[in-house]
């Protein structure tokens, strides 16, 4: 298994959640974080912003849906601008359903 | 070592930091997140396990202008249930032990119990002795 955290505009945020359970992988969990990149922030005129909010997705799946639910990730999260965001996957060795107690997804 | 993610329900947190506690591993990193299962968020009854059944069936008879709007209004809107998420990182003997004292205190039955996730963690820094790995999550 494969936990995917991906690191998006807060405004595609209902976007991606819809394509992803379109997809069916309707299962995730969202926080609100803030975060800068290689850009630094964003300077507005003479404002500067350094810490813009994201939405963090965070959802597991098996590792041959990995691909898929990459690329709808990406699809619509992309717009083109910078401040589109990240995607990190690492490795998940077990999980547990607690309602019932299985090592299972 | 080995990071252990439980997403869980909100009123089960001190009874899960206290279990935590008797297994002499109380240290831990809580976050408030929402989230969505294979229900996708539209729970009723099994939302909170306060919540009676009877309150179900009541928001189906009679939907209220605003569970009307989202039934009925495009586009769709993603629901949210408000969870808890733990993040525990303990030496590879005790997950198993760990695991177990978390299914056990927060296992009620019903939908929206959570999950748990355990996945491996590399390194470790205390950082105010310089410990590393082993000793700095002792």
């Amino acid at each position: 298994m494969k936990m995917i955290r991906a690191f998006i505009r807060p405004e595609k945020e209902q976007e991606v959640v819809l394509a992803l359970e379109g997809a069916g992988f309707p299962s995730l969990t969202k926080m609100p974080v803030f975060g800068r990149g290689k850009q630094k922030g964003l300077t507005v005129g003479p404002v500067h912003y350094d810490e813009l909010p994201k939405t963090l997705i965070m959802t597991v799946v098996d590792d041959k849906d990995l691909d898929k639910v990459v690329k709808v990730i990406q699809d619509k999260a992309r717009t083109g601008f910078i401040g589109d965001g990240k995607v990190f996957i690492s490795h998940v060795e077990q999980s547990y359903t607690v309602r019932t107690g299985e090592a299972k997804l | 070592m080995k990071e252990i993610t439980a997403i869980i329900r909100r009123d089960k947190l001190p009874e899960t930091k206290k279990a935590l506690d008797e297994l002499g591993y109380p240290s831990l990193t809580i976050q408030s997140v929402d989230g969505r299962g294979k229900q996708k968020g539209a729970l009723c009854a099994e939302m909170d396990s306060e919540m009676p059944e009877s309150f179900c069936t009541a928001v189906k008879l009679r939907p209220t202008p605003s569970a009307y709007a989202l039934e009925h209004t495009l586009p769709k809107v993603a629901l949210y249930v408000p969870k808890r998420m733990l993040t525990i990182i303990v030496p590879d003997d005790v997950v198993a032990t760990v695991v177990k004292s978390l299914i056990k205190v927060n296992q009620t039955g019903k939908r929206g119990d959570g999950k748990i996730f355990v996945s491996p963690v590399d390194g470790a820094l205390r950082l105010r002795t310089g410990e590393k790995n082993g000793e700095a999550i002792a």
